[in-house]
C-alpha cells in the first residue's frame, strides 16, 4: 500500500474528515491572497493548483481521485498563499484542518512516521518538477512528465496540461502529433 | 476592527463572487440575454455594469496604494461617507432600488460570454490589490468616488463598495435568470 493510501485510510478509520464537499466545474476551493491550513483529499474528481504571473496563469500541480492535496506553504507557515486551487470538473473532496491532523500525526509514532513518508516523497516530486522547469526543450519537457504520470495525459484537459509544460497549446498539439 | 479580519472577509467574498461568475459561465447565451422585463438588465448586463465599475477602480486603487508611503495598520476604521456607500450597496433582503449613471449603464450594448472573462480577470486582480493592502494603511490611504468627483473614501471602505456592489448585481444578473 503506498503511503497516500495508508494515510487515508487511517484518518478515515479514526473518523477525522471535518466535511466533505461537493465543488462544481470550474469552481474556485481557494483564491490567491487567502490563508488556508487545510489537507484535502480528492475522493472523486480532479483539481488544479495555479499561480498568475504577468496576468497568465500558470498551472504548477493537479490533484486526481485519491490523491492529498493543500495550498502547501501556507498550510505549513499560516501565512497567506499565493495560490489558486480550482476544480476541473464536478469533485469530492474530504477537509481536514492542520490542527486537528496534527493531533492525529502526534498520537502515534506510526503515524508520525507516515507523515514524513509523505512529505518526503512530496518533497522528491518537487525536486522532480524543477527539473522540468530546468529543461529547456519542449519536447523533453513532455517526454519527463509522460513518463512519470501517464495519467494526467488521460484526465487533464489539453490547455491545463500545456500550461504546466510551460509551453503553448499550440506546440503541445505539435509535439503529441510527432 | 483588525484590517487581516477585513482582508480576509472581503478575499473570501471575491471567491464567492469569482465562482458566481463562474456558474454563469456553464449557462447558454440565450439564457445569459434573457430578460424579465424591457426595462432590466440581462444577466451579461448586469456584469457589464461591474465591469465598467472594475474599470474606474482597480487602477485608482493600485495608484492611491502605490503613491502612499503609511505603515502597515492592525486595525481598520470606516469613514462614515464610505461606510454609508458600503452598507448602501450591499445586497439586502428588500433590495433598495437606485439609478445609475448613464456611463455605467450598459442597457442595449451587444454582449458576449466575454463579459465574463473579464469579470475573472479584474477579480484576480482585485485579489492581488487586496493582498498589497495587509502592507498599508487601509484607514489613511483614500481613494476618489466614481460617482461623486472631489469626494475621497478610505481605502478600507472602497474595497468594501466594490466588493459589496459585486455581490449585489451578482444576485440581481441570477434572478435574470429565472
Amino acid at each position: 500500500m503506498s503511503p497516500t493510501t495508508e494515510l487515508a485510510r487511517i484518518i478515515e478509520g479514526e473518523d477525522m474528515w471535518e466535511k466533505q464537499l461537493d465543488l462544481a466545474r470550474n469552481e474556485y476551493l481557494k483564491v490567491s491572497g487567502s490563508v488556508d491550513r487545510n489537507l484535502y483529499y480528492v475522493q472523486e474528481g480532479s483539481l488544479r493548483l495555479f499561480m498568475i504571473r504577468e496576468f497568465e496563469e500558470h498551472t504548477i500541480r493537479f490533484a486526481y481521485t485519491g490523491n492529498f492535496f493543500a495550498a502547501l506553504d501556507s498550510f505549513i507557515t499560516g501565512q497567506p498563499s499565493e495560490l489558486y486551487i480550482q476544480a476541473i470538473k464536478r469533485s469530492q473532496i474530504k477537509v481536514l484542518s492542520r490542527a486537528r491532523f496534527m493531533e492525529l500525526v502526534q498520537r502515534s509514532p506510526e503515524h508520525s512516521a507516515l507523515w514524513t513518508r509523505v512529505l518526503e516523497l512530496t518533497i522528491v516530486q518537487q525536486l522532480e518538477r524543477e527539473q522540468d522547469i530546468l529543461t529547456s526543450s519542449p519536447t523533453e519537457r513532455y517526454e519527463r512528465v509522460m513518463q512519470r504520470s501517464p495519467q494526467l495525459f488521460q484526465e487533464i484537459p489539453h490547455k491545463y496540461i500545456a500550461s504546466y509544460l510551460r509551453m503553448t497549446p499550440e506546440t503541445l498539439s505539435r509535439i503529441k502529433k510527432s | 476592527m483588525r484590517t487581516e479580519e477585513l482582508i480576509e472577509d472581503l478575499i473570501d467574498r471575491t471567491r464567492s463572487n469569482m465562482n458566481r461568475a463562474e456558474a454563469l459561465r456553464q449557462l447558454p447565451a440565450s439564457a445569459l440575454n434573457a430578460r424579465t422585463a424591457a426595462d432590466r438588465w440581462s444577466a451579461l448586463e448586469c456584469v457589464e455594469h461591474l465591469n465598467r465599475y472594475g474599470h474606474f477602480y482597480l487602477p485608482e486603487i493600485a495608484q492611491r496604494m502605490e503613491a502612499a508611503r503609511y505603515p502597515a495598520s492592525p486595525e481598520f476604521r470606516s469613514g462614515w461617507l464610505g461606510d454609508y456607500f458600503a452598507r448602501t450597496l450591499a445586497p439586502k433582503e428588500k433590495l433598495n432600488t437606485m439609478k445609475t449613471l448613464p456611463a455605467m449603464n450598459p442597457s442595449g450594448s451587444v454582449l458576449d460570454s466575454s463579459v465574463l472573462d473579464v469579470f475573472i480577470r479584474q477579480q484576480q486582480q482585485m485579489l492581488k490589490l487586496l493582498d498589497g493592502a495587509r502592507r498599508t494603511d487601509l484607514s489613511r490611504v483614500r481613494t476618489a468616488v466614481s460617482i461623486m468627483p472631489g469626494l475621497r473614501i478610505r481605502l478600507g471602505d472602497t474595497f468594501r463598495v466594490v466588493i459589496y456592489h459585486n455581490e449585489r448585481h451578482l444576485g440581481q444578473a441570477e434572478r435574470e435568470l429565472a
